[in-house]
């Protein structure tokens, strides 16, 4: 059953992508009155098949790629209606909701048969780890996204070009805020996740853990992340700098993301 | 009932003598009162506006003289009156209405306040009783027409007047305007103009430098704002996110080492400078610092130019919007033309159902009640079902203006008098348009 919530959900996702590039790009209100609603409908589907499908597998950690694409998804979901309730703008929802549509899609025809045996996997701790740290990828990439459109609009308003095909970009401070809140929420997610990462790998692997490659760069990108804030939060860094800033962080990212491949203890072997 | 519309706008005549027509919205009531005891006109409502003075009545037979009505009340000459005056008839009149509701008539295309005129002209009219069913009709199809051009085209979404233009530039910097402090580097016309803008749409509070001290006493007067000593400019200018400066100098007052200074004393809080001064006051250079951003006359102006070009190009899409909504307005019209025929037919019908019934009387006497209900539902669905294709035809007919259909049904059933004679005896009974919507209503319950 949860595939066909999942399956609805994608649809969802992808009505209310094509309702966000109306809305936005097409300054159409009556799309703009709908798309919040579906991408609503479809976050709602979409926990309600990770939730079914967690249980049904008897464990709290989603295993494999599509699960873990599933789950990031529904993060950026969340994390693109909070933003638009909160800073009512719906901008975000031209990159946000088509990439969740997109990495919907492979997990919604059907499960992954990739799979952990495992016992750690039943762990709450576990699910913490992932959780935490998915949710600080989905909001590092809220903040080096809203990083660009600071600088797509300040370049736009520093040009003096006349409102036109950018006009539907927000205000620069609003992007500025909520760069400078996902990057809270994502540092706040990155602590979180490696803290409960550090004691499930403490426990099981002893002190040898922390020479993993993915937990050294985990490290690193969290050691950046706060200097990113510190620079950011003293100095008042916007525009271009901001984005380069968040950029590094965000390769830094994408490294860790890739470490996987050399990772022995990610892919429970150490032991 | 026929319709007419008079009038001029600054088109077509100069401000000189629009003043002398102008009504002012307390006289209004009082105007149109007198406008519907002119000689032929039946409803009637004025238009008065800063840009237009025009009149809307309804009439039959002779057409009413309402240049005659303008120079006996306004004490204007017929002579210097006439060649300043349009006159519009039926369609046309609509069609013009329709384009001054939607401001596609207006100097600046898309304003919004001419809706709102329009809506207050309307009310003074009911209020004295001046509004009959055609002008009901009239009005709401042109506030209907109005309104969904607001809804479907960007006509009205962009500034197009400087300080309007200064004010959507700074929400795109800082969102909302809430808290936001203004300095007024100068007290010129047009920088007061911005400033009072900003403050309307919520700018927290007014800073003033002025070399002449007393000048920008009297400004922080006006708005409630303080006075910087223009010699502490530069150490308290980074207090405003937005500076106006409009200053006589011939040379820079702002350069990019004292902007500088601002940002860091900002910790990089962007600064909106607006330069309205001729010679400039703020060095163009500034411009390309992270955080600044600046705009002189020539920017705002050519901002407003571009706008201005984009609402022509959705006012042809507003045009198009209009034409349909005129289809849409006279298709009722012409409907509402059959209402009495409709209505005659029904009415005739039933009489005949009645007459057949009480012949049948002391046939149906043995039956019981459950029985006499029945019989009454099939006497009643039968002529329902008997009327569902003259009643279709005749609404077919309306559609198509094809009145000789209308004669045709109204000569085969034998309905009392001629279409236009049913047609008068509807509008003299019908001061409401609720009415014909629920005589038409009726004609659909049989569909």
């Amino acid at each position: 059953m949860f595939l066909l919530w999942l399956r609805v959900a994608a649809a969802l996702y992808g009505l209310a992508a094509v309702s966000a590039f109306a809305a936005v790009l097409g300054h159409r209100p009556g799309w703009r009155r709908i798309c919040l609603p579906v991408a609503g409908m479809a976050w709602f589907f979409h926990l309600v098949s990770s939730v079914e499908m967690l249980a049904l597998a008897h464990r709290w950690m989603p295993v494999g790629m599509h699960e873990v694409q599933s789950m990031l998804a529904l993060l950026i979901t969340t994390v693109f209606l909070l933003i638009a309730v909160r800073y009512r703008t719906l901008s975000f929802g031209i990159f946000a909701v088509p990439l969740s549509f997109l990495l919907v899609l492979v997990p919604a025809l059907g499960p992954d048969k990739y799979t952990f045996s495992s016992p750690v996997i039943r762990s709450g701790w576990l699910f913490l780890h992932i959780t935490a740290l998915l949710m600080a990828y989905a909001a590092l990439l809220f903040s080096l996204c809203a990083s660009f459109l600071y600088l797509l609009q300040e370049r736009r308003l520093k040009d003096k070009r006349s409102p036109g095909f950018l006009d539907w970009l927000p205000p620069l401070d609003t992007m500025d805020q909520i760069a400078q809140t996902t990057l809270v929420l994502g540092f706040c997610g990155m602590t979180v996740g490696l803290m409960a990462g550090s004691l499930i790998a403490q426990e099981s692997y002893g002190s040898a853990y922390f020479a993993d490659p993915k937990v050294l760069l985990s490290f690193v990108m969290w050691g950046l992340y706060i200097v990113m804030l510190f620079v950011r939060r003293s100095t008042g860094l916007r525009g271009r700098r901001a984005v380069y800033l968040s950029s590094v962080v965000f390769l830094v990212m994408l490294c860790v993301w890739a470490a996987n491949l050399f990772s022995s203890v990610h892919r429970f072997t150490a032991s | 009932m026929k319709i007419l519309l008079t009038g001029l706008n600054h088109k077509t005549a100069p401000v000189e003598l629009r003043e002398r027509l102008a009504i002012s919205p307390e006289k209004l009531a009082d105007e149109t009162r007198a406008l519907l005891s002119h000689p032929g006109v039946r409803e009637g409502m004025i238009l008065s506006t800063c840009n237009r003075v025009e009149l809307v009545v309804c009439y039959e037979g002779r057409e009413p003289e309402l240049a005659l009505y303008l120079n006996e009340h306004f004490s204007v000459d017929a002579q210097s009156l006439e060649p300043h005056l349009y006159q519009h008839h039926e369609t046309e009149a609509v069609r013009h209405l329709f384009r001054v509701a939607s401001s596609l008539d207006s100097m600046v295309v898309g304003e919004p306040q001419i809706l709102g005129q329009v809506k207050e002209s309307y009310s003074a009219a009911r209020s004295v009783g001046a509004v009959g069913g055609t002008l009901e009709r009239l009005l709401q199809g042109a506030l209907a027409a109005a309104k969904k051009v607001r809804t479907e085209t960007q006509i009205g979404s962009s500034a197009v007047s400087i300080a309007s233009v200064a004010v959507d530039l700074a929400r795109k910097i800082f969102g909302s305007l809430e808290g936001k402090r203004v300095l007024l580097v100068g007290a010129g016309k047009m920088s007061e103009l911005a400033a009072r803008h900003l403050l309307q749409q919520g700018a927290g509070s007014l800073l003033i430098a002025n070399r002449t001290q007393e000048r920008a006493v009297h400004l922080a007067r006006k708005f409630n704002g303080h006075v910087v000593r223009f010699d502490d400019l530069h150490a308290r200018a980074d207090e405003a996110d937005i500076l106006i400066t409009s200053t006589g100098s011939t040379e820079f007052i702002f350069r990019i080492p004292h902007a500088q200074q601002f940002l860091h004393r900002r910790r990089n809080r962007p600064i909106f400078f607006i330069d309205i001064a001729v010679p400039r006051d703020v060095d163009p250079e500034i411009n390309r610092l992270d955080g600044i951003f600046l705009y002189d006359i020539d920017d705002l102006q050519s901002v407003t130019a571009s706008n201005l070009s984009n609402r022509t190009r959705e006012a042809q899409q507003a045009e198009a919007i209009l034409e349909q909504e005129l289809v849409r307005y006279q298709r009722r019209i012409e409907t509402l033309d059959v209402v009495p025929t409709l209505v005659d037919l029904q009415a005739t019908a039933e009489e005949m159902r009645q007459a057949e019934l009480r012949r049948a009387q002391s046939r149906l006497q043995s039956l019981t009640p459950a029985q006499q209900a029945a019989v009454e539902a099939l006497t009643h669905g039968l002529m329902n079902k008997f009327l569902h294709q003259p009643l279709q035809a005749l609404k077919a007919a309306a559609r198509e203006g094809d009145l000789a259909t209308v004669d045709a049904i109204r000569a085969a059933f034998r309905l009392n008098g001629s279409r236009e004679a049913a047609a008068q005896h509807e509008t003299e009974n019908s001061a409401s348009s609720s009415n014909e919507a629920e005589l038409t209503a009726a004609s659909d319950d049989n569909d």
